[in-house]
């Protein structure tokens, strides 16, 4: 693959990406699932965290913005190929030569450069309305943080859009799939609280190792060696799911070329 | 006579046709994934922040709050989809255009949903004791059930008040979402109303579920039927008027969309 195909599809992606952002800022439901759900969340961890000072409220800042993050990769990315086939676009889509998992990986990365908004307005709201004074301890070591987890993110709802679109039973368990993953990732509380049997199962989930690289480089709570242990594991798992993904799109339009089912749900 | 009979019939097929329609694409497992394991994960996250927040001692606080607010799940999203589903699925001009006492049929569209919130927070009760600890031991069962009940008919007065607004917006999934969070804060399920500041409390007090929360806590500490009877009365008091706005809304609704010709403009 050479750097100028590389440069198509980046511009592709961007493309692609300030489309959706466009379309989707009309949209109530995905206006509350990026924005409002993740500021009640703040809201109501401020004030139940409210006793535990200013470190508890940056937890509660970034953990509030990856409750956004995944309830929109779940319930926006996870659907953003069902969508193109609810306005009749799947079809063009495919036909054209750009990859189509180039078109939905533009997609995925608008749905999650738009819900770390909720991290900020989340930030805002603690320092103003609950009068925090909260300062990222370790700034460098966090942008790169949040930019690996942008990457994981992309990544793992690259592999849920097609098992949705592939499954269509899986995809009737979306609400049952939101608050497990806000438990065992540690979004909100350490999952030292939780059954140890159940920390295999967070280990397995690419957004656990984005909190443990969020929080602890927000909060200053964890070692150099920590973050660059979760770093490795979010490239690890972005990889990983990169190259499941890339069979799965094969496997989905192979399919629903072969049954005629491009179009239909 | 004749007049009643229809009534009836008319309340119950409209109560059981709208609830099939509320699940009919559904299949069972995908019913207790949204019935059971939704709530339950919901219960696990609020319950594990909380006792995070306090202490482990006051799981008892959070498991209580969040097993009472599952009624919201029916209570909101369940009449909100019965009713505006009318609309979606091109039924509303229909069901307007016949002389049904509308009165019932608007109940009709409660009366299952009310059943299916009360067997969640049924549920929701049962994870408590078997897998978060909660002690039941001190609890008059009978006047736990009648808060289970009473609460989840007060739910479902707000919920026909947002189902009526869901006739007359088109991001209904808004609206509904928005209010089932909103409760998660306002109703106390997850704050010692007493440490928020005062606009949350008055905010609290004029919405169903935080007085059946409450009065749920006190008979899991031992109290008595007698005790929790005012707030039991005050959060039946509450879902009443919002039914009664809803209903209201519902007539100005019908005329005015006859009137405009809006029935089923989006």
């Amino acid at each position: 693959m050479n750097i100028r195909l590389l440069a198509k599809y980046w511009r592709t992606i961007l493309v692609v990406a300030e489309m959706n952002i466009r379309q989707q800022m009309t949209d109530g439901f995905i206006l509350f699932t990026v924005l409002f759900q993740p500021i009640i969340i703040a809201l109501l961890g401020l004030w139940m965290l409210q006793d535990k000072g200013p470190d508890a409220a940056m937890f509660v800042v970034v953990g509030s913005g990856l409750t956004g993050l995944w309830s929109s990769l779940l319930f926006i990315s996870g659907n953003s190929i069902n969508f193109e086939r609810w306005t009749g676009t799947l079809e063009s889509l495919v036909a054209i030569p750009t990859p189509f998992e180039v078109i939905v990986f533009g997609k995925n990365l608008a749905n999650v450069g738009q819900s770390l908004l909720s991290m900020v307005l989340g930030y805002f709201i603690a320092a103003f309305a609950f009068g925090y004074s909260l300062n990222i301890q370790q700034p460098l070591l966090f942008v790169a943080s949040v930019v690996l987890a942008v990457m994981a993110f992309i990544s793992f709802g690259l592999i849920i859009a097609p098992v949705f679109v592939m499954n269509p039973g899986v995809r009737a368990w979306q609400n049952a799939m939101e608050f497990p993953v806000y438990v065992l990732c540690g979004f909100l509380f350490p999952i030292a609280l939780l059954p140890g049997w159940t920390t295999p199962v967070s280990y397995l989930l690419p957004p656990y190792w984005a909190a443990v690289a969020l929080h602890g480089t927000s909060t200053g709570g964890a070692s150099l060696g920590q973050t660059l242990f979760a770093w490795g594991m979010m490239l690890l798992f972005s990889l990983i799911d990169l190259l499941i993904a890339s069979r799965l799109f094969k496997l989905m339009l192979y399919k629903a070329r072969a049954d005629a089912t491009l179009g239909m749900e | 006579m004749k007049t009643l009979s229809n009534n009836l019939r008319l309340f119950w097929q409209g109560a059981l046709l709208s609830y099939i329609a509320l699940f009919h694409w559904m299949r069972p497992i995908q019913y207790m994934a949204s019935k059971i394991l939704m709530p339950l994960a919901q219960m696990f996250f609020f319950v594990y922040l909380g006792t995070f927040a306090t202490s482990a001692d006051n799981s008892t606080f959070y498991v209580v709050g969040n097993a009472l607010q599952i009624a919201a799940v029916s209570g909101i999203f369940g009449m909100t989809m019965s009713i505006g589903g009318d609309r979606d699925s091109g039924t509303l001009g229909y069901i307007l255009g016949t002389p049904a006492n509308r009165l019932v049929v608007f109940m009709g569209r409660a009366f299952m949903n009310i059943l299916d919130g009360t067997l969640g927070v049924v549920i929701a009760f049962f994870w408590g004791v078997v897998l978060m600890g909660l002690d039941l031991s001190n609890t008059s069962i009978p006047a736990l059930a009648l808060t289970i009940l009473i609460t989840t008919i007060s739910t479902c007065g707000l919920g026909l008040l947002m189902g009526c607004l869901s006739l007359i917006t088109v991001n209904v999934m808004f609206v509904n979402n928005f209010v089932y969070f909103l409760l998660l804060i306002f109703s106390g399920a997850n704050l010692q109303l007493d440490k928020v500041p005062a606009w949350v409390q008055a905010t609290s007090s004029v919405l169903p579920l935080t007085r059946g929360i409450a009065a749920a806590r006190l008979l899991v500490q031992g109290a008595s039927l007698a005790e929790v009877m005012p707030l039991l009365l005050g959060e039946l008091a509450v879902g009443l008027v919002y039914s009664l706005l809803g209903y209201l809304l519902f007539a100005v609704f019908e005329v005015e969309a006859k009137k405009r010709g809006t029935l089923e403009v989006f």
